[in-house]
């Protein structure tokens, strides 16, 4: 603003005239400043208008505080089984649950699960069946179901389709579990004797997709739950 | 109660300890917040945040200049206040005509009319101390409105004593020039070429 002749060194003062003013500088530069002053009106009067400014802001009115800034914590109250705190367990828990769940679904698509020792499928309509060496003449009125095929068919039927895997009708004469040995009816060989494994919808031994399903709404309720959770903790602390 | 104890019991979670800090340190938080916003409003809120965020962290004060700790953590909410303002172009400058409805500062000798005029400067002030850089402002506000050494000034803003120095020599001279060339407009008992 201010122009001198001796501009480096003018500029050199200049940028320590701050300084000078807060009277932070050393003897030596103080010295070599004052030095300069005498001889260079336009830094004296560099100087003499950033002191005024320092002084004008020096009385720059103070402003009151239009209310309080005071915190408040809320009274320590009871915490609910799913407060903060709880985000402790309810974080490995759903992890766990969540992992679970994935590899029965992993299992479930790969088929790993199923169970081709014919046991209980859970369901009620696969049984483990031997049938009498009288079951060759009665096949026709065997009432038996094929998983993914709507609606009932014989059992000579389902064999001359080709398939190996069906459920007998509760309500056919021999669905009865008859402990005799019959030949296998599994294939086109017709019974030889051996036990006749008729396989349920999952194939294995206990509910799967019940499973599947009750471990999906767990994991469901327990996100639900560490957000509630988490809000819960913010709420914490407040203004006055 | 001294300081440092109402500082250690507010370390062990005494919110009433706190409160009596946030009531010696709130009136220059909020200054400072005013001065740095610009409207009164955002002010408010970043002055309340600081004390929010104060006590948070009360435990994790490790001792030295409480004030330049609080402060610290007020620059910090002033600065996410500007990053939300410009995010949503809030323009704060017109509450550089600040309501400076204070009590005169001396009370006993400052005439109404000194008060008017002192006033009238702080607006103008205000307007020039907008046109300063952030950081310039800052540092300026810091030293020469609220007084702070160049070391405390450090504190508060996390920078080395030179750029501390550095800041404050072009923040001066910047808001000299402003005021320079508005010096019509300055009270003339206040003008810098007499």
């Amino acid at each position: 603003m201010f122009r001198g002749k001796g501009e480096p060194l003018c500029r050199k003062v200049r940028g320590m005239l701050s300084e000078y003013i807060d009277n932070s500088l050393n003897s030596e530069d103080k010295s070599f400043i004052e030095r300069h002053l005498e001889t260079c009106e336009a830094c004296s009067k560099e100087l003499e208008s950033l002191r005024v400014t320092v002084q004008l802001l020096h009385r720059m009115p103070e402003v009151s505080v239009p209310r309080s800034f005071t915190v408040t914590v809320p009274q320590p109250r009871r915490e609910s089984a799913f407060g903060p705190s709880s985000l402790r367990w309810l974080r490995p828990a759903t992890a766990i649950v969540a992992i679970v769940l994935v590899v029965l679904l992993m299992g479930d698509f790969l088929h790993a699960f199923e169970n081709n020792a014919g046991v209980n499928s859970g369901r009620g309509d696969a049984t483990y069946v031997q049938l009498a060496p009288s079951y060759a003449a009665t096949e026709q009125q065997t009432m038996v179901t094929v998983p993914g095929i709507m609606g009932q068919m014989s059992l000579a039927t389902a064999k001359a389709v080709g398939y190996t895997e069906y459920a007998m009708v509760p309500s056919s004469p021999v669905s009865q579990p008859i402990t005799q040995p019959i030949p296998s009816v599994l294939g086109d060989e017709g019974p030889t004797g051996a036990q006749v494994i008729v396989r349920g919808e999952a194939g294995v031994g206990w509910p799967l997709r019940q499973t599947e399903i009750g471990l999906g709404a767990v994991v469901f309720v327990l996100l639900a739950l560490i957000i509630f959770a988490r809000r819960q903790r913010t709420k914490g602390i407040g203004a006055g | 109660m001294d300081e440092q104890e109402l500082i250690s019991r507010s370390k062990d979670g005494d919110v009433e300890a706190f409160n009596l800090l946030v009531e010696q340190y709130q009136r220059l938080v909020y200054n400072l917040a005013l001065r740095m916003l610009g409207n009164a409003e955002a002010a408010e809120d970043a002055s309340q945040d600081t004390f929010l965020s104060a006590y948070k962290a009360i435990g994790k004060f490790r001792g030295g200049s409480f004030k330049s700790w609080v402060l610290h953590i007020a620059a910090n909410s002033c600065r996410d206040k500007q990053r939300v303002a410009r995010r949503y172009h809030i323009i704060s400058l017109d509450t550089l005509l600040l309501e400076t409805d204070d009590l005169p500062q001396d009370n006993n000798t400052e005439s109404p009319e000194d008060y008017a005029l002192r006033r009238e400067l702080g607006r103008f002030l205000n307007e020039g101390l907008a046109h300063l850089p952030e950081d310039q402002r800052l540092v300026v506000i810091l030293s020469d409105v609220q007084g702070l050494r160049y070391e405390e000034v450090a504190q508060v803003t996390g920078s080395s004593l030179g750029t501390v120095k550095s800041r404050l020599n072009r923040g001066r001279t910047r808001l000299r020039d402003f005021l320079l060339q508005r010096e019509e407009l300055l009270p003339s008992k206040f003008r810098l070429n007499k």
